[in-house]
């Protein structure tokens, strides 16, 4: 250990420092030279000690196809990753692994990645040398000012977030935006003021019935393999577990529930609040911690005026919530189509009050604990953040940015202006996989190893019950030798700042193993040396930390009234779904040509309409049409659908990149585009599902334009006994057996 | 097999599966998917292209009905008079049913389609001649047709890394088709067979079934009864070789097995469990 660093500057360096973590003193670790590094490197880096021509061998990580952080296992096979499927000893995944998690390999593999470092000159980008890159990068960020420094980062966690915070400490900055599209930033704020816990740990697999306002938990949510295994279990359990989704579209979660609801868009709260009325005035459940001016108003929703208002029928909202009350404990879950509203956090505050009221807080909504390492959690993504961020980029208020795991240009509506406030920013940096949009906007681009071949740690925010650090290592080595891990980037980076604590590790590895060693010995376990811990952990993947018992407080804030919307017209929905997510796997072709779910179309945008809807604008399947807001148009072709409310369109999100390679450029379009900037006043959140749009017939149909997967009468099973169903009543005797 | 052969053989051939299959098996790989799990995710289907080397075949092929999705999932909608579909969706993984009397093996010519000692419906590639007889006769639609060489235009470098080595990638002309993930079961074979000993139940799992979220797909041997599998197919009153049936209703019994097309006396091996909605 050099001296040059105190203890507590030591524990901020390596990640652990926080609220009740013991450290002992004498497990601090020494210093890695490069030789002795090389004498504990694992596997990859000589892989023909371990390598028995063809046999598998299969490793564990961590899946960084979306934020959820699953733990994989990675089959390598001569040098190479074959497949990857999910590691069982990952409790929040359980050995799953999802369409997205699978395509990971073409990521890696992807024939588009970025291999070199390029500098913009002369307005295009151009290859430059590594030892270049970085001396631009130090001169660069040595010169600008804290306060106009920025990371612009997608959600991110573990050690890689600890350098990174430490980077922008040593600018003298707090700029971090942490922009994910898919989020669930609103309920986040929700369950913080209402049960005292942002990410509060969900238990479908306790419920006997989900009432889910379009919250599509299995598809594109924060971590849909974990939630479709605790599906699984409320499916199966002894009382099979009863699934209503009230939704404007239906979300791949919607395909599997018992009873659909098509509810006008925007509506969600004043359903809600007509619940809560049944629940308390017809049923007569206690209103305690209930306050006074929320009570009023739920009050005032009656049923009549409920069910005119959401287009639900009256008798189906009263036979839902008497099951409701009936089936303790229930859950009650708000989605992207609720958070999304121009007043999310009181439709989502509306929707979690019916879990108070009927009283699954600590039943089905858990405590997730203290995770004893704040330092590692995620910092999650939202996007409020990004409003933020083209706010200061308009205002001129950033000279230098650095971007990574985020395409802002791709997700912003251009009513925010951001492609053209980039132009402000005098200094952008990428460091990028792949040339999307906003790598292509930058002046410097750092080609990033593959998250197959770079070392990291992450922490799942919606964990399993037994909390955990999931590990990530090379499954092979570096397809090109010019690319760098995020780590060693980051390391590089705090090297040109702070020499005297980042000097002694050699690289991202090298910093790793001591931050292991140093990790306090109660997450140790049973290893009885650093090295041991360190096989161990690379072994199974995971690492599991005790995050204690805590109880959740159930409150209700008082939130605003449900507006009343007057302003008819069509509301557009930009889906996302699993597969293209929210167009960051437009560049898998097993994912462009996994059919949509839903409308089962393939490597194309489209927009999706009810049948009557169409009928009386004169539209009819597979014609094409021009989508346009306030903001702009898009064109695209219909596909009609039953699963959608009257008022509402859907078009899917992914397509519509103007860059991101041969796979994902030029094909169909961006809804994103085409939004109004209006977010939520009271967290910031864009409200991406309040802008209201106008559909025009432009062109007749043609089924060669639009590919759909086995679209042949009507998608109808015809009398044939393909998929039969049958009534719970047959079942319910004995299953769960 | 000679004409000859065929000819004298045939319908030895064709009853074979009525009167105990037309081999002596050592194992009869089959499957019990459970559609009321199964939320139509892709995550089996998206597995099957990494593991067994499936084309991408792009949209303008797709829209000619040349995709290689060995395993698909097929969405179709009931209660089709309503205004909204108030059960959600059906969603059903459709791959090769691996029928003991499979209608694809006795019109190849040249009898690249054979049944295997473990009852799989096997297409040996080197074999084929490309006369899709098997696929016309196929009533599952199942079987997939290399009608161009997709090598560059699937895998362009480095994507060829990928390539699982245990398995060929096949060329124009050639069929192809869901085969149960059978590089697993010979591992797992041979590994058995080294080590001495007989497979056991859960130590082959295909693709499909390691990946699905949701546990829906289970996989085994119905010849070892102590299988999940084969425990599945009793409990469900589902059984190889019988085609019609009258089940016995128990008190208290859940029989939701079923096989696709089984009227036409195929004899699949994938036993589906019915979908269920409660009606509220």
């Amino acid at each position: 250990m050099s001296g040059k660093m105190n203890r507590r500057n030591f524990l901020k360096v390596m990640g652990w420092s926080g609220a009740g973590v013991a450290l002992t003193g004498c497990d601090m670790p020494t210093t890695v030279t490069l030789e002795e590094g090389k004498e504990e490197v694992v596997s990859y880096l000589m892989p023909e000690e371990y390598v028995i021509p063809g046999v598998g061998v299969w490793y564990a990580s961590t899946c960084t196809q979306c934020a959820a952080g699953c733990g994989i296992h990675g089959r390598v096979r001569e040098g190479r990753v074959l497949k990857l499927e999910g590691n069982p000893d990952a409790a929040m995944n359980n050995g799953k692994l999802c369409m997205m998690g699978q395509a990971g390999v073409q990521g890696h593999y992807n024939p588009d990645r970025i291999n070199t470092p390029m500098m913009r000159t002369g307005g295009s980008l151009t290859p430059i040398s590594w030892d270049k890159a970085l001396g631009v990068l130090e001169e660069k960020l040595g010169t600008v000012n804290g306060d106009r420094f920025a990371w612009f980062t997608g959600t991110i966690s573990g050690h890689q977030s600890v350098l990174l915070t430490n980077h922008l400490d040593t600018m003298g900055s707090t700029n971090h935006y942490a922009h994910e599209v898919v989020n669930n930033a609103v309920s986040r704020a929700v369950n913080q003021d209402m049960l005292g816990e942002a990410n509060p740990r969900l238990r479908l697999d306790k419920a006997k019935m989900i009432v889910s306002f379009g919250a599509d938990f299995m598809g594109a949510s924060q971590s849909p393999v974990q939630y479709a295994g605790q599906y699984a279990k409320f499916r199966t359990n002894k009382e099979r577990g009863l699934l209503v989704q009230i939704e404007s579209k239906m979300s791949l979660t919607g395909g599997s529930a018992d009873l659909w609801l098509a509810i006008k868009p925007g509506t969600e709260a004043v359903l809600a609040l007509g619940m809560a009325n049944l629940l308390l005035n017809k049923i007569k459940i206690s209103d305690a911690g209930i306050p006074a001016d929320v009570r009023t108003l739920i009050d005032t929703y009656d049923i009549t005026k409920v069910a005119q208002m959401t287009g639900v029928a009256g008798d189906r909202i009263q036979r839902v919530t008497q099951l409701l009350s009936e089936r303790a404990p229930s859950l009650v879950l708000a989605g992207a189509g609720v958070e999304g509203q121009a007043q999310g956090y009181a439709a989502t505050a509306a929707i979690m009050m019916l879990n108070h009221i009927l009283g699954n807080v600590g039943k089905t909504i858990e405590s997730a604990g203290d995770f004893p390492f704040p330092q590692l959690m995620a910092k999650q993504g939202g996007t409020a953040d990004l409003v933020a961020f083209a706010e200061a980029a308009k205002a001129k208020k950033l000279d230098a940015v650095i971007f990574h795991g985020s395409n802002p240009i791709y997700s912003a509506p251009k009513s925010l202006g951001l492609t053209e406030a980039m132009a402000n920013i005098g200094f952008k940096v990428a460091i990028s996989q792949f040339p999307d949009e906003t790598t292509m906007a930058a002046d410097l681009v750092l080609p990033v190893d593959s998250y197959l071949e770079d070392w990291g740690t992450q922490v799942p925010v919606d964990q399993a019950e037994a909390n955990a650090i999931h590990v990530q290592q090379p499954l092979m080595e570096k397809l090109n030798a010019e690319t760098k891990g995020l780590g060693d980037i980051l390391l590089t980076l705090l090297k040109q700042r702070k020499k005297d604590d980042y000097g002694q590790f050699e690289d991202y590895y090298a910093y790793l193993r001591n931050a292991f060693a140093a990790m306090p010995t109660s997450v140790k376990n049973a290893a009885k040396s650093n090295d041991e811990f360190w096989n161990m952990a690379l072994q199974t993947g995971v690492i599991k930390v005790d995050a204690g018992t805590k109880t959740l407080q159930s409150t209700v804030v008082s939130f605003a009234a449900p507006v009343e919307d007057n302003n008819a017209g069509l509301t557009l929905l930009p889906s996302p779904r699993l597969g293209l997510f929210d167009g960051r796997h437009a560049n898998l072709p097993w994912l462009q040509e996994a059919p949509d779910q839903i409308s089962k179309v393939v490597w194309d945008s489209w927009v999706e309409i009810h049948p009557d809807t169409a009928a009386k604008m004169g539209i009819g399947n597979l014609d094409l049409v021009e989508v346009s807001s306030a903001q702009g148009s898009v064109k695209l072709r219909v596909v009609l659908l039953k699963g959608m409310h009257a008022d509402a369109v859907a078009i899917p999100l992914g397509q519509g990149h103007e860059a991101y390679g041969r796979y994902a450029k030029g094909l169909g379009v961006n809804p994103l585009q085409i939004l109004d900037a209006t977010t939520d006043g009271k967290t910031g959140e864009l409200a991406m599902y309040s802008t209201r749009v106008t559909v025009k017939r432009v062109g007749p149909a043609d089924s060669l334009s639009i590919v759909r997967m086995g679209t042949g009468a009507g998608d109808s099973q015809v009398g044939r006994k393909l998929v039969v169903t049958v009534p719970v009543e047959q079942v319910r005797r004995t299953e769960g057996t | 097999m000679s004409l000859d052969n065929i000819l004298n053989h045939w319908s030895d051939y064709r009853k074979g599966a009525e009167e105990g299959g037309h081999h002596d098996y050592e194992h009869r790989w089959a499957m019990a998917i459970n559609l009321d799990l199964c939320i139509g995710c892709n995550a089996c289907s998206t597995a099957c292209y990494a593991e067994n080397n499936l084309a991408v075949v792009g949209k303008e092929k797709f829209e000619r009905g040349q995709a290689m999705h060995w395993m698909r999932i097929e969405r179709y909608w009931d209660q089709q008079e309503l205004e909204h579909p108030e059960q959600g969706a059906s969603f059903l993984p459709m791959m090769c049913q691996q029928c003991g009397a499979a209608t694809c093996e006795p019109v190849c010519p040249v009898a690249a389609t054979y049944h295997t000692p473990d009852g799989l419906n096997a297409q040996v590639y080197n074999r084929c001649i490309g006369s899709r007889y098997c696929s016309n006769n196929c009533p599952f639609r199942v079987r997939y047709f290399n009608f161009y060489s997709y090598y560059e235009s699937s895998w362009p470098e480095p994507m060829e890394q990928q390539l699982n080595p245990d398995i060929s990638v096949r060329d124009k002309g050639v069929m192809e088709k869901c085969t149960f993930c059978v590089q697993r079961i010979r591992t797992v074979k041979d590994k058995a067979f080294m080590e001495d000993r007989s497979v056991q139940d859960g130590e082959v799992v295909p693709a499909c079934a390691q990946a699905c979220p949701t546990s829906a797909i289970v996989f085994g041997d119905t010849m070892d009864e102590g299988s999940v599998v084969s425990k599945l197919w009793k409990k469900h009153q589902v059984e190889r070789g019988v085609y019609q049936k009258t089940k016995l209703a128990k008190k208290d019994a859940d029989l939701r097995g079923y096989r696709i097309f089984e009227e036409l006396n195929v004899d699949p091996s994938v036993m589906y469990l019915e979908r269920v909605r409660e009606d509220i």
